[in-house]
């Protein structure tokens, strides 16, 4: 197989971002790690971060958008599905733009580490600011407060365990080098 | 008459990623000849290379999973188009042995609507035609069904509904008899003889349904493949299942403990949407005791791993309790004392090289001894310590499971479907190996005649229960 | 795991057009966000729990006011307090705590909040999936994006189940003689995450292959086996929408 095959293959890019999506799904959904705080966290920013260091910018961000909304929806939270979406999908967008920046070839994820880690916090901010601002505007400013310190630390866990576990995948599954389009 | 479809000098070797950059050959200079309307037969030990060969065949190898490939597949004389697949999809099917991996949609009916779709079939007949090939396989009624509610079989006669609605000309076939029951393994046998097309099916085992079946025996081995007669074919195929004899010295390390269950009763999720299958399984007596291997067998879905689930410890019963050695033992527990190797070798798989993989092992042992432990236990399962486990056969990923638990050394073992993409001679090594320290064995397995080949005693599932049986009934 | 979101019954909502009532949930949604009466707000929620209550039961329609409640009670704390100028209407040694005007916020919010939930909700429990799939397309969606979706469904259950038996394998695995209660420790998520991933990876050529065997990627037009069927007539599902938009519309805007 060539790069040019790859390149224009349809079926591929849907493959790679339907199974993403999927795996986005479950592991919003799945395990969920029980906090201090109020309620638990979720796994999604993990895979989030994992596709954008492994997949680039548009899989992550397709991935991290409907995984999220999907996840939405069949959790029981259709309200947020659409404000998931953007706000899942920018965070995926950005993390994986800003860690390949300045990266000539390969994925993002063999970018240096704190360049891995920029994207990674943009991130960060960005899905809990964006999950602010939405709640901001659907429950008021100041009940939308409470929900910072948790999106923080479900975000920043997926930063670290999307580092930690994109460096085992590459290891422990070389082709999946060929996959990234 | 000219050859209908033909393999030409074909070679492949999948991509080394790491030290090497072409791994061994797979194939080398294989050519076959097939004639139109003709039905072959081609049989291979597991890993001997069939499911490669047919993806090359089919066109679906190497496009998406590197690898080296020289030589032709002709089919009437012009090589297929490797760089646009869909121009085969109305004259070649394939029917993969690995199911789930041709499943794309979220109804049966639109499953088998699939494919036609892509054929611009008019809407009213493509319908029609989605109607007719369901029902043909019973599965009419799970038109609007999740095919993933379905059970294994249902599964793979959706399969061969989807490969009857297209009615390509051309169909090849890797093991598709597998998971089918009696019935419906006639059923196909029927419309394999009534099919007015090129047929060519893969298979690792002895299939009766091979009597008076196919034109042409072929036996792929090696990297090469051969033609045969009937006769030949099969008793080669066996000799290379049978393996060598074993010579495993016995160790006294696990003695005189014993797990039982006593009126047990286990609550069982149905797989299908069958409802004649029933919720709970019932034990009245189970005894397992360290040196013995006893055999687990039962029909597709009667709840041999549900059973597994709960000896393991991943699982609670409803009633009643386990003990071990005399004394109850709770399941969180047991997770310490009873191993069991999942059917699907891969779900362990996550570190890149053997080595590590058994070292993981080990992480807990405070022993000085674990690089000759891991040395020896590659040794003993044919692995080599630098190999990167996703990159190795199947076969020898289930080695590497059995690896793993090697050094593990649990008082008791089961073993999910051991003698499953492997020849009946590594599995009984494999056995052996795990019962080498005096470990319980339990081998779940559909073949009766291993089962009395490998085990002392058996449970047999009849109806929701689990009851003693002679070994191999 | 679960996927079906839809839940079978009879009556107007599901009978109403996939589309039209997508349009009329997005527009409604839309139209509860500018000023309004907090009375009128509280009429059409209650009409809307009763729509709701016909459709599916009494205990199915408290569900989303369950996931609610938690949010609620914080905006209910937060907000009056937060806007304590205006008309008092709770005084406590001579400290106001509630006033008309932050009673008024908190109800139009929490009302807002629960009207799109419940339109959205009732949307999902009467549209199949596969239909709400088809209606996005309808509306200009691609069929490679609809595809994408109608896949990631398929594979939610397939991997949802593989990583439980990851996660049990490495259970078993990890387990020794001093295991405590807990099966699943959180030190054991690297290698499961790792696993379940390299899985899911491993799924994807033969996931692309498989497309192009049954004939995709040609580019070239489709048929279509399902498609959606207004029951009387399109025209008269969108001539429904706009009835039920405008009355709102009018409602809100009355007083």
């Amino acid at each position: 197989m060539n790069e040019k095959t790859k390149s224009k293959s349809p079926a591929l890019s849907i493959a790679l971002m339907s199974i993403l999506t999927a795996v986005v799904v479950v592991f919003t959904i799945f395990p969920r790690i029980p906090t201090p705080i109020h309620g638990y966290i979720n796994l999604s920013d993990v895979i989030i971060t994992f596709s954008a260091f492994l997949f680039g910018p548009w899989v992550a961000a397709v991935a991290g958008g409907l995984g999220t909304g999907i996840a939405d929806i069949i959790g029981g939270f259709p309200q947020w599905a659409v404000f998931s979406f953007l706000i899942h999908g920018l965070q995926g967008l950005l993390i994986a733009l800003i860690a390949r920046a300045g990266l000539k070839k390969g994925v993002p994820g063999d970018a240096k580490i704190y360049m891995q880690i920029l994207g990674g916090v943009v991130g960060m901010v960005v899905m809990t600011g964006g999950y602010y601002l939405v709640g901001g505007f659907l429950y008021g400013f100041k009940p939308a407060l409470v929900e910072i310190p948790l999106n923080l630390l479900q975000s920043g866990v997926g930063v670290v365990l999307g580092i930690v576990v994109s460096k085992g995948v590459l290891k422990a599954y070389p082709p999946v080098r060929s996959l990234a389009l | 008459m000219s050859d209908y479809f033909c393999l030409s000098d074909l070679s492949f070797s999948y991509k080394g990623y790491g030290k090497t950059e072409k791994l061994p050959p797979v194939l080398k200079d294989l050519s076959l000849r097939v004639k139109e309307g003709s039905r072959t037969l081609i049989l291979g030990p597991p890993d001997s290379g069939k499911t490669t060969l047919a993806r090359i065949a089919c066109g679906l190898l190497p496009r998406y999973i590197e690898g080296y490939l020289t030589g032709k597949v002709l089919l009437k004389g012009e090589e297929i188009p490797a760089s646009e697949p869909w121009l085969l999809a109305d004259k070649l099917t394939y029917t993969g042995q690995n199911v789930q991996e041709q499943l794309l949609m979220t109804t049966c009916g639109d499953e088998v609507a699939f494919p036609l779709e892509s054929l611009a079939i008019e809407r009213q007949a493509l319908i029609e035609r989605v109607e007719e090939s369901l029902n043909s396989w019973g599965l009419l009624k799970y038109k609007d069904v999740n095919p993933q509610e379905l059970s294994g079989g249902e599964r793979k006669r959706l399969l061969l509904a989807v490969t009857a609605a297209i009615d390509a000309p051309l169909w090849i076939m890797d093991e598709p008899f597998d998971d089918l029951d009696e019935q419906w393994r006639q059923e196909l046998k029927k419309r394999l003889l009534e099919k007015k097309g090129t047929v060519i099916v893969f298979a690792s085992r002895y299939i009766k349904e091979a009597d008076s079946l196919f034109d042409n025996y072929y036996l792929l081995n090696d990297t090469r493949l051969s033609e045969e007669s009937r006769a030949t074919a099969f008793s080669k195929l066996q000799a290379l299942d049978r393996g060598t004899a074993l010579n495993i010295k016995m160790e006294k390390f696990h003695q005189n403990r014993e797990l039982r269950c006593e009126q047990m009763v286990i609550g069982h999720e149905r797989r299908s949407t069958d409802s004649t299958l029933p919720f709970t399984l019932k034990i009245d007596r189970f005894s397992l005791k360290t040196g013995e291997v006893v055999a687990l067998v039962g029909p597709n879905g009667a709840g041999k791993s549900t059973f597994s689930r709960v000896l393991c410890g991943l699982k609670r019963p409803q009633q009643g309790s386990i003990t071990l050695d005399g004394e109850s033992i709770a399941s969180s527990k047991r997770l310490a004392q009873v191993a069991y190797l999942f059917q699907n070798p891969d779900y362990g798989i996550f570190l890149s090289s053997v080595e590590q993989e058994l070292g993981w092992s080990l992480r807990h042992s405070a022993v000085h001894s674990k690089q000759e432990q891991i040395a020896s236990a590659a040794k003993l399962f044919d692995l080599n310590l630098d190999e990167n486990p996703s990159m190795m056969s199947y076969g020898k990923r289930k080695q590497l499971q059995g690896a793993v638990y090697y050094i593990l050394n649990r008082p008791f073992v089961i073993i999910d479907e051991v003698d499953s993409g492997i020849t009946s001679g590594d599995a009984s090594k494999m056995v052996a190996l795990l019962k080498q320290r005096g470990s319980a064995v339990v081998v779940i397995t559909h073949d009766r005649s291993f089962a009395k080949q490998i085990a002392t005693r058996q449970y047999k599932i009849v109806d929701g229960q689990i009851i003693e049986s002679e070994v191999g009934q | 795991m679960n996927t079906n979101t839809f839940i079978a019954g009879r009556g107007f909502l599901y009978w109403f057009d996939a589309r039209a009532k997508l349009l009329t949930v997005l527009l409604f949604s839309v139209m509860v966000f500018f000023p309004s009466q907090v009375v009128m707000l509280a009429i059409l929620m209650a009409l809307i729990f009763i729509v709701a209550w016909r459709a599916v039961t009494f205990k199915q329609a408290l569900k989303p006011l369950r996931t609610l409640l938690f949010i609620l009670v914080v905006m209910a704390l937060f907000i009056p307090l937060n806007r304590r100028d205006g008309v008092a209407l709770l005084v406590i040694k001579s400290y106001v705590i509630i006033t008309k005007e932050g009673l008024n916020q908190f109800l139009t919010l929490a009302l807002r909040l629960l009207i799109v939930t419940y339109l959205c909700t009732l949307y999902i429990w009467t549209t199949p999936m596969a239909d709400i799939n088809l209606s996005f397309r309808w509306y200009g969606l691609s069929y490679k994006v609809a595809l994408t979706i109608t896949l990631a469904f398929r594979f939610i259950p397939f991997i949802g189940e593989t990583f439980t038996m990851i996660r049990d394998s490495h259970s078993l695995r990890s387990a020794h003689g001093e295991s405590e209660g807990e099966k699943f420790h959180i030190k054991d998520l690297v290698p499961t995450v790792t696993s379940a991933l390299v899985f899911a990876l491993k799924t994807i050529p033969h996931l692309a292959t498989t497309l192009e065997h049954r004939g995709f990627g040609s580019g070239l037009k489709r048929s279509d086996y399902k498609v959606l069927e207004a029951k009387g007539g399109l025209f008269i599902h969108f001539l429904l929408s706009a009835i039920i938009l405008l009355t709102t519309f009018v409602l809100l805007n009355s007083i």
